[in-house]
């Protein structure tokens, strides 16, 4: 929900711009680093969505070929993909820790409003610590669904 | 090795592994064993991530799906279905022209396939079965509209097509106006064709009167504004693209809310709609973005386009051969995904031969085809997303009969691929008369 209102934030933001840059003759004005603001809360919205697709399972799969294939590797193929999310996601959430430790130490800031970017990598590393634990949950979730399928298995068998 | 890592890619997609993080492992994996070491491609992570995420130009894609989300919930669906139906709905098969009239309509709005089956089904579904339309006739003309949402600006997968290869978006939107348009209307006649050696697959439906045809009209006012605001805008130079996007949701946010169809929880679902979408989109743009990467190492595009150009084979059969790949590949996999994988190898192929046009009227000429034959695969058997939609959304109407019902319209795409092939000035027309 923080991603949604980061969203918000920045459509509010952008429209009242356009209409600041519209009164400019009136002594108004756009927003000043306007682009700037854009960019970080478009990132971290991006990253606080991530883990709400992962729970989801709002990811992209091509599904033509093992539909067929039953239930049991169905839900083992979940769990490797699952795994393999979780460490795409942890391998992300620390190189994106390094990159904020780098931005820090480089003191880099922004062109207009000269806001340390580290922080906009703060808030992004805080939703991909998310994702990567949504990610970890997700595995313990398939898991328990193979289980289940194998459960129903020896139900129906007997 | 770029080539190698095709089959081990779709082995892992086919696999059903979700295609971004199949894209990103191939290209993590692939980048370590190019360059023989972890340092350049974990260096490259620390920033990959955020510089992806906080890219200006792809903020446009969450506000456009907002507004699509809003638009879904705003009423005008049902408002663009009235007005098309009282001054279509007389005809032979006018209900579904209508229908497909109204999904145009909604595309305008909205940059996304699905949701435009999605809402229009939900709207015209239920009217031509009252009508006496066929399930084959009603689902396979609704699947078809749906596909009119991508095509007619904004659209999400020309936003991500022109940052790919570096075009202008707004002259992409407006070379793909005149396609989206002939397609609007190649569906009708394909209707009207259909109707004529089916009689029985459509109904009558009585005539509207005048004064109500132009109450229903002007109902459809606040679509026409927020289209000629949004693309009007971006073209006038008023604002730049993503603040046009910000504008046309905040527009259709504002219409879904005086419609009264916005709530509290309306906006609750329409934010958690778009985040799932967005977070989707965006981690297929970010295992592109690693795989792409990996390939700019093996410097395979560039190979393949080199070889492709020394061949000298004719550039149209080139072309032929990359569309009828999407083609097939459409069958299985989405448009977006599709995109992503694909243009950076086949856009240099293409860049280096000779159709007769100018770099940047190719770029948009391509596209604009490229789109239109990606979407092909919405309505094609076995994976169409959209046939799937509407599908679900008629119990009755088995998943056999929507294929059938869907074939007339695919006949109608590929069609208007070859015009569109054969005359550019369709699709650049409006682009050189504007700029």
């Amino acid at each position: 929900m923080a991603g949604g209102a980061a969203l918000i934030a920045v459509l509010l933001l952008t429209v009242v711009s356009i209409i600041g840059r519209g009164l400019i003759f009136a002594g108004l004005g756009p927003i000043p680093g306007d682009f700037e603001l854009v960019e970080a809360g478009t990132a971290f919205a991006v990253l606080a969505f991530l883990p709400i697709c992962q729970f989801h399972r709002g990811h992209v799969t091509v599904d033509l070929f093992l539909s067929r294939a039953g239930r049991r590797p169905n839900a083992a193929i979940d769990v490797v993909a699952n795994l393999l999310m979780t460490g795409a996601a942890g391998v992300l959430t620390w190189r994106l820790y390094l990159g904020m430790l780098d931005k820090r130490s480089y003191g880099e800031t922004t062109f207009i409003l000269q806001f340390p970017i580290w922080w906009s990598y703060a808030a992004a590393l805080l939703g991909a610590g998310v994702f990567a634990l949504v990610c970890a949950y997700t595995v313990l979730r398939s898991l328990d669904e193979a289980r289940d399928t194998q459960r129903t298995r020896k139900i129906t068998s007997r | 090795m770029g080539l190698w890592s095709f089959p081990i890619l779709l082995t892992l997609i086919f696999l059903r592994v979700p295609i971004g993080l199949a894209m990103l492992l191939v290209g993590f994996f692939g980048t370590w064993l190019v360059t023989g070491s972890w340092t350049p491609i974990l260096a490259q992570m620390k920033s990959l991530t955020y510089d992806t995420f906080s890219s200006y130009s792809l903020s446009i894609v969450p506000l456009f799906l907002l507004m699509g989300q809003f638009a879904t919930r705003g009423g005008m669906s049902q408002a663009l279905f009235k007005a098309a139906e009282t001054w279509l709905g007389h005809r032979r098969g006018g209900v579904a022209m209508a229908a497909v009239g109204a999904c145009a309509g909604f595309g305008a709005i909205c940059g996304s396939s699905l949701a435009t089956a999605a809402t229009m089904g939900q709207v015209a579904l239920p009217e031509l079965r009252r009508y006496g339309y066929s399930g084959a006739l009603a689902t396979g003309c609704l699947a078809a509209g749906g596909t009119l949402g991508i095509l007619i600006p904004p659209s999400v997968v020309l936003v991500i097509y022109a940052i790919l290869t570096e075009q202008n978006i707004i002259k992409l939107f407006m070379a793909a106006m005149v396609p989206g348009v002939l397609a609007a209307l190649g569906y009708m006649l394909t209707i009207a064709i259909y109707v004529r050696l089916k009689p029985e697959s459509a109904g009558q439906r009585e005539r509207a009167g005048y004064r109500e045809r132009f109450a229903a009209l002007v109902a459809v006012w606040p679509v026409l504004v927020i289209f000629t605001l949004v693309i009007g805008g971006i073209y006038a130079g008023l604002f730049t693209p993503t603040e046009g996007a910000a504008v046309g949701a905040a527009g259709t946010g504002l219409v879904a809310l005086f419609n009264g169809g916005l709530n509290w929880r309306g906006l609750g679902e329409a934010i958690s709609g778009t985040a799932i979408s967005t977070g989707m989109i965006f981690f297929i743009v970010l295992g592109a973005v690693v795989y792409n990467g990996f390939l700019a190492f093996s410097q395979l595009p560039q190979e393949t386009a080199n070889t492709v150009a020394t061949l000298g084979i004719s550039p149209w059969l080139v072309l032929l051969v990359i569309l009828v790949c999407y083609l097939v590949f459409g069958c299985v996999m989405d448009s977006l995904s599709m995109i992503l994988l694909t243009i950076p190898i086949f856009f240099p192929i293409v860049s280096v031969l000779d159709f007769g046009l100018p770099a940047e009227e190719m770029a948009i000429w391509f596209g604009v085809i490229v789109l239109i034959t990606v979407e092909v695969g919405l309505i094609t058997p076995p994976v169409g997303m959209n046939l799937f939609v509407i599908n679900s959304m008629a119990p009755d109407v088995p998943l056999a009969r929507t294929y059938g019902g869907a074939l007339p319209f695919v006949l109608s795409d590929l069609i208007r691929v070859a015009i569109l092939i054969a005359f550019p000035v369709i699709t650049l027309g409006l682009v050189r008369l504007l700029y």
